[in-house]
Parts: C-alpha cells; sequence; structure tokens
C-alpha cells in the first residue's frame, strides 16, 4: 500500500538517492533492514512490522537488467517464503559447502549470446546430393 | 526457453579428426564407384574439400557484436535516446491477441487473475486481432485451425510479436506425430519466444513475457532504419 504519508516517512528514513533507486527499481518506496547480499550482489531488505503480507521482503538487484533467475537458490527460498531464516543463519541453505557446487551462481542464459542450442551428436542417416543435369 | 530459431548444428562433436578407418572408408567405396560422394553435412564436405567451414555449413566470417560497435557521432547518440523511448512505450503496455487452443489457455487465464495480475504490466487481453501486438499461441495448432492462426496474425499491425506457448505450440508435443496437427506454430508464424512446458504454468508464462519485454528493449529501430 502506498501512501502518501508512507512514502514520505519511508523517504526521510532512506534518502534521496535511494528513493530514486528503488522508484527505478522496484517501483515502490520501502525502507528495511539489510539482510544479507548473495555471491551474485543482490541485496535482500526486510521489514516485517510495517509492510503487507507477502511484501515484507524485497530485493535489490545489482544488476539494470534484473532477472529474477540472478538471486541465488538459498536466497530464492527465503524471499518466496519458503524458509523463515535467510541463508546467512541457516546452514542447509549456505553455499559452497558442497562439491558439485558450480564456484559462481549461473543465472539462466535464455535470450542471450550464452543460449542453450540444441545439436546433435549422432552422424546423420541420409545425405543430400547435387543434382547435375545432363546436356541435350 | 529457446527465443530464437537456432539451427541444428549437425555433426558438432565429429570436428576433431576421426580415426583413420574412419576417414579412409569413403574413399574406398569411391574408387569403386564412378559417382562423386557429396554428403550433404558441412562436415564431410570440410573433410572433402579442404575447406575451413563453420559447422552451420558456412565460411566463417567475423562479425562484431551488437554491444561492441561504437556509436558515431551525435546523430546515433540521438536515434538511442529515441529507441529508448520508443522501446519503453511498446514494452510497457503488450496487448495480446489471445490465441488460446487448448488447455494453456487457462494458465494464460491465470496470467490474468489476481494472483499473478498481469494488468500491472499493463497487458490486457484484446480480443482484436487489429488493435493488439502479442499473439500469444497457447495449445495444439491444428491443421484446420492454422489458416485461421495466419489470418489472425496477418491482421494485426506492425509491430507485432508471437509467443509461442507450451509444447504443443513449441513443435507439436504430443501430438507431433498425429495426422492433423501443425508440428509447431513456428511453421505458420514467425515466432519470438518459446515458452517451454505442458502446459507452462502462469509463471512460466510471465517469464516469457519478460523475456519478450527484454528482446524489445534492446530492439534497435532508428538506429536500423538510419544505418540502412
Amino acid at each position: 500500500m502506498s501512501t502518501i504519508l508512507r512514502t514520505l516517512r519511508n523517504l526521510r528514513r532512506i534518502g534521496f538517492k535511494e528513493y530514486g533507486h528503488q522508484m527505478n527499481y522496484i517501483g515502490d518506496t520501502k525502507a528495511g533492514t539489510l539482510i544479507g547480499t548473495d555471491r551474485y550482489g543482490n541485496k535482500f531488505y526486510e521489514n516485517m512490522e510495517e509492510e503487507l503480507p507477502l511484501r515484507t521482503r524485497w530485493v535489490d538487484y545489482k544488476e539494470h537488467e534484473y532477472d529474477p533467475s540472478q538471486i541465488e537458490p538459498g536466497w530464492h527460498a527465503w524471499i518466496s517464503y519458503m524458509v523463515d531464516t535467510p541463508p546467512t543463519v541457516d546452514k542447509a541453505l549456505q553455499t559452497g559447502v558442497r562439491a558439485w557446487e558450480l564456484p559462481e551462481h549461473r543465472p539462466t542464459l535464455t535470450l542471450s549470446r550464452a543460449a542453450f542450442k540444441t545439436y546433435s551428436t549422432t552422424r546423420p542417416k541420409y545425405s543430400a546430393w547435387t543434382p547435375v543435369a545432363a546436356p541435350r | 526457453m529457446i527465443p530464437f530459431t537456432g539451427r541444428a548444428v549437425s555433426g558438432a562433436l565429429h570436428v576433431r579428426p576421426r580415426p583413420t578407418s574412419c576417414v579412409f572408408r569413403p574413399q574406398n567405396i569411391s574408387r569403386l564407384s564412378t559417382s562423386t560422394i557429396k554428403s550433404a553435412t558441412a562436415l564431410e564436405r570440410q573433410e572433402q574439400s579442404g575447406q575451413h567451414l563453420t559447422a552451420s555449413g558456412k565460411v566463417r566470417k567475423e562479425v562484431p557484436l551488437p554491444s561492441q560497435e561504437k556509436k558515431e557521432g551525435a546523430m546515433q547518440y540521438v536515434l538511442t535516446t529515441l529507441d529508448q523511448v520508443a522501446n519503453w512505450a511498446r514494452q510497457s503496455s503488450l496487448w495480446p491477441m489471445t490465441f488460446g487452443l487448448a488447455c494453456c489457455a487457462v494458465e494464460m487465464m491465470h496470467l490474468s487473475t489476481p494472483r499473478y495480475d498481469q494488468d500491472r504490466l499493463g497487458i490486457i487481453f484484446r480480443a482484436s486481432p487489429r488493435q493488439s501486438d502479442v499473439m500469444i499461441v497457447a495449445g495444439t495448432l491444428t491443421n484446420k485451425m492454422a489458416p485461421a492462426l495466419r489470418q489472425v496474425y496477418d491482421q494485426m499491425p506492425d509491430p507485432r510479436w508471437v509467443i509461442s506457448m507450451g509444447s504443443c505450440a513449441n513443435g507439436g508435443g504430443y501430438y507431433h506425430y498425429s495426422y492433423s496437427v501443425v508440428r509447431g506454430c513456428d511453421r505458420i508464424v514467425p515466432v519470438d519466444i518459446y515458452v517451454p512446458g505442458c502446459p507452462p504454468t502462469s509463471e512460466a508464462l510471465m517469464y516469457g513475457i519478460f523475456q519478450l519485454q527484454k528482446k524489445m528493449r534492446h530492439t534497435r529501430i532508428t538506429r536500423m532504419w538510419y544505418r540502412r
């Protein structure tokens, strides 16, 4: 809910620079505590007291071309209200402790030059020929 | 989501030189037969002619990335800003033409319900093709429906985009081997975004719409016109 009083109150807390930044990204004026930063560089905030339900946790994306897949799995669970504690506290959600993990977070690469394209690994079963017309 | 119709790269793993027995086999046959061997794949042509070809069968050519192309002069800076304004207007009021054909249409309807609430993104379903810019093909496209789909697409004004939603619209899906189903709606209309799934969730479709908005953001409308 955005009222004038709430906007002004949050603007007083976060300052003009952060206000402009938030209007460019989340389109709202929010004040909360910084819970943590994931390896990708996104910042995660929380305000459990004043915000409405399901709006109490939000993310400040690192990149301007933001994408939900840039959020790391543990933080995704936290911001989707699957868990109560953030990955900085929860042992099971922490990254870098399993052998099979990638060293860095890799977002979805669709619509980029690194997007997956299918290819065949088998030999083709047939081949075409170049027809040559005999002189008449 | 596979955004663009990528050409299947055939024999990509066979670029490495093969064991000698494989290499000499066609030559032995060619000694016996009088006709020359001309195979369709780029790889085998590469072996025969010795020309350096890419996996897609074309001669390799270095092209700078769009991000590597420098802006030259004040005109291109102005046009960049113009493009940003036009792209902003395009991406923030998508009016999809709903081409709901099957169960995917139910998920598409869920996108407009309060949980996902497409209206907050400026997306309003428009039943008339003449006033819409995106067509969401949701569901199995049958042979009987294909002329209607093409007609509706032709009635849409430029610029127009197509989102292919679900396995059936992407490539026939479950009904790929049916006698009456088009094996992918990209045989009828040019598709911008493919949303996989059977059916895709509403979140998946919304993600596809975000990808389409991203594609619109990076469209260089006036810059391409100026370059020409």
